[in-house]
């Protein structure tokens, strides 16, 4: 039977090439879209981390010289800031950061580690940013005063990137070795849980934190402060607040945030241009089924000789219901093949490299379901028709 | 006879509703999502007011700071180096320096509203050709002596005022106060040399640090006298580029930047990663004209199987044209002159439902003070489009069925 098939499809491959290129192309189209979403869903439902309700955000914008001269004074600044804060009984919690949660600015880093490049994005934070943004601590423990004393410098990592490096060793108290060239030992004091800083829909990442002490000269202090306010606090709060810090630091600029409204404009940039592609591909693909309606309509009607001379020699209608389905599973296959041997180079290559192969592949088999319920579903009327095909009509067509 | 190809064009269309349906829904949904999207780009590189002089205008965008082997900074430029560099061109009719527009915070009625804040010299007013609608642009002495004034745009207007007359009250943003001299209409934020709500001299910045800053956030809108100009004043930057000093040449000693047109500096971002000073615009227009080609070719290969399948229903006809002395080339025409035609009003549809569409993401406040509009040159794009798509999915099944032949074709045979 299925011979027969191939044989029926091969007679006519002239016709046959094009929509096979077109089942192809759609298959192309489909995997991309779907990769995108297996991808999305796979993230979302991973655990972010940390909290962000009840916590905003402060971008200080210093206005001041890069110079050698600006330390002293930009560091004295900082800590009137922090004073500041503590004034007020609306905050529960305040912390300094470099980068923060669902911000744009990030710093990369990648390392040689055994032969082996590891990336990894660097945060540095003040002592309070573990409560402040709710971090899980999984092992070790997390920067503090007896910190100041030690002649190593410490650093929390993330699971992944303790995994990455240790294997399943204890890396509490192990020198960071990817950095060992550095002048000073950096060691690793504690391990925390998934920290996605980007936000639900990023995939995890390697993630290690730096302690920026407010009192070290040496140091740049933090272009963000994040603080944990009581729920309710209003914005005749954040004017206040505002002013305050204002009155504090007169040549600098200050943005203030919930994290609330950080996350919808980072939400609505990445998923924003998923549901335009998304759109546009469901589009492609109702015109792909018309048109696959409309030309397999064609072929029924053209072979509507053939069909009766079956009918006339005992075909069942559901026999012919069967061959005009199985032409098309037949066709959508040998296209589908094709699309698959493309697919499977680009993790085999190592072109894809963010996508996991088992979302990849949950992304092939998604674009599989639909492309083959959209060829079926297209199929189903001409092949009714080719059911109603009288035998003696048939042998008199011409 | 091209009247008589048209005739018995429409007749077939009408013939197979069900065909021109697809054909006619493939056709015009391509081509909205092409016109849509070439509106997109023209909103943000086409000459939009006020940027209506881009023949003449240039920018420096992003300039790229190295210190061998080490540290390197791709941005906006400094300070010191567009007011020593870049201000001090002989090409140039007129030079402007304004800074990145920065969010800042406004209270109004104990409520918070963020706007965009922009610093700008007097210059800038010149270059850009704003309406105004109340009042006018401050001036170069406005930005000399420090005076806080501001020119906002029409929602920020209304945000203090609420339809009250703008001009000489007091405005407070990020902890200043501004008199208001001028309002102008909301710029979409696409215009990243025009867009900001609240426009304020340079001078007024809450500490002069960015005079001496080894970086900082600014850029130069560079007008030519002519157009011829414009290659002068990319090689004049050039040479002065050569010659910089920097403040701190421990931290960088080397600038790369380039003096171009929105467009050629996201080119240059994209394919040249800033590292030099080429023009990479080609590079950006060609990759945009690919993509629009690979999105037309699944369509196009739809339209391709639709009408062979039309035209085998049409062999009988070719038969008796053919048996009649007709050449391949005269059929070749005739069926390419219906397809362009079926084309041709998917288009008209398309183009009526991108109207519809633009209307309604301008409507949606996607994207901040966004007015789409459909203009000549999206409509000539579009028709390329529309033309281009036409012949491609023509020519094939006209040039095989033309090879038809007469007998088989008189019997009804297939292809």
């Amino acid at each position: 039977m299925i011979k027969h098939l191939f044989k029926l499809v091969w007679n006519r491959k002239r016709s046959n090439l094009l929509l096979m290129l077109e089942i192809f192309f759609s298959f192309i189209v489909l995997v991309a879209v779907m990769t995108l979403a297996a991808y999305y869903q796979d993230n979302y439902g991973r655990p972010l981390g940390f909290v962000y309700e009840n916590v905003w955000n402060i971008g200080i914008d210093m206005n001041t010289a890069t110079d050698d001269v600006w330390s002293a004074e930009m560091v004295s600044t900082t800590r009137q800031l922090f004073l500041a804060l503590q004034d007020f009984p609306e905050i529960e919690s305040a912390c300094g950061a470099l980068s923060t949660p669902y911000g744009l600015g990030s710093r990369q880093s990648v390392n040689e580690f055994k032969g082996r490049r590891v990336e990894m994005e660097v945060n540095e934070v003040t002592d309070t940013f573990l409560q402040t943004l709710n971090l899980q601590l999984l092992a070790g423990r997390w920067f503090d005063q007896t910190d100041d004393a030690s002649n190593w410098k410490p650093v929390v990592i993330n699971q992944r990137l303790s995994r990455e490096l240790f294997g399943h060793d204890d890396p509490i108290g192990r020198p960071f070795e990817p950095w060992s060239s550095q002048e000073e030992e950096v060691r690793v004091i504690g391990v925390i849980s998934d920290f996605r800083r980007d936000g639900e829909f990023v995939g995890p990442g390697n993630y290690l934190f730096e302690r920026k002490r407010l009192d070290d000269p040496r140091n740049r202090p933090p272009a963000n402060l994040l603080i944990k306010v009581r729920p309710g606090a209003s914005a005749a709060f954040e004017e206040r607040l505002a002013a305050r810090l204002e009155a504090v630091a007169r040549e600098w600029s200050f943005e203030i945030q919930p994290l609330t409204h950080k996350r919808e404009v980072a939400m609505k940039l990445r998923l924003v241009p998923v549901i335009l592609l998304g759109l546009i591909a469901a589009f492609l693909m109702i015109m792909v089924g018309l048109g696959l309606v409309g030309i397999l309509w064609q072929n029924v009607t053209q072979r509507t000789k053939e069909i009766g001379l079956r009918r006339a020699k005992g075909a069942t209608a559901a026999a012919i219901h069967k061959q005009i389905l199985g032409e098309t599973l037949v066709l959508t296959s040998l296209g589908v093949v094709l699309g698959v041997i493309l697919v499977v180079q680009f993790p085999l290559l190592d072109l894809i490299s963010t996508v996991s192969v088992k979302v990849y592949a949950q992304g092939v088999l998604l674009a599989l379901l639909v492309l083959y319920g959209l060829t079926l579903a297209a199929s189903l009327y001409p092949s009714w028709l080719a059911t109603k095909v009288r035998p003696a009509q048939a042998l008199h067509y011409e | 006879m091209l009247k008589n190809y048209l005739k018995i064009a429409i007749k077939v269309l009408l013939r197979r509703k069900f065909f021109t349906f697809i054909s006619l829904f493939g056709v015009s949904f391509t081509l909205v999502v092409l016109m849509v999207a070439s509106a997109l780009l023209d909103h943000a590189f086409g000459p939009l007011p006020p940027e209506v002089r881009t023949d003449r205008t240039l920018g420096i965008y992003t300039v790229r700071m190295e210190l061998t082997n080490s540290f390197e900074r791709t941005g906006a430029a400094p300070y010191w180096f567009l007011d020593r560099y870049v201000r001090t061109l002989a090409t140039p009719a007129r030079v402007s320096l304004y800074s990145t527009q920065r969010s800042v915070a406004a209270y109004v009625a104990d409520e918070k509203h963020s706007l965009f804040l922009k610093r700008t010299d007097g210059e800038f007013w010149n270059i850009l050709d704003f309406e105004f609608l109340e009042g006018g642009p401050f001036t170069a002495a406005d930005e000399r002596e420090a005076n806080f004034v501001a020119v906002i745009n029409r929602a920020t207007a209304e945000l203090f005022f609420k339809g009250q007359p703008a001009v000489g009250k007091t405005i407070a943003v990020d902890g200043q106060r501004f008199r208001v001299v001028g309002v102008v209409p909301n710029i979409p934020i696409f215009r990243v040399t025009s867009f900001a709500d609240v426009w304020v001299p340079l001078s007024t910045a809450k500490s002069n640090g960015y005079l001496r800053d080894a970086t900082g956030d600014f850029l130069a809108l560079l007008l030519a006298r002519t157009p011829g100009d414009l290659p002068k004043i990319k090689e004049e930057l050039q040479t002065a580029l050569a010659r910089v000093e920097f403040p701190n040449a421990r931290e960088y000693s080397r600038i790369i930047t380039a003096a171009e047109t929105l467009f050629e500096s996201v080119a240059r971002g994209m394919f040249g990663r800033d590292r030099d000073a080429r023009n990479y615009a080609g590079y950006l227009l060609g990759l945009l004209l690919a993509l629009a080609v690979l999105f037309m070719l699944l369509p196009a290969i739809n339209l391709i199987n639709l009408n062979v399948s039309r035209i085998l229903e049409r062999a009988s006809e070719i038969g008796v044209r053919k048996a009649f002395g007709a050449s391949s080339w005269t059929l070749v025409g005739q069926f390419v002159v219906e397809n362009v035609l079926l084309t041709l009003i998917g288009g008209a549809f398309g183009f009526v439902a991108a109207l519809f569409l633009l209307n309604a993401l301008t409507d949606s406040g996607l994207i901040q003070y966004a007015h789409f509009q459909m203009n000549y040159r999206i409509f000539l794009y579009g028709l390329t489009a529309a033309l281009f798509f036409g012949l491609f999915s023509g020519v094939y099944p006209a040039w095989k069925m033309s090879r038809l032949h007469p007998v088989d074709a008189l019997r009804g045979q297939s292809l």
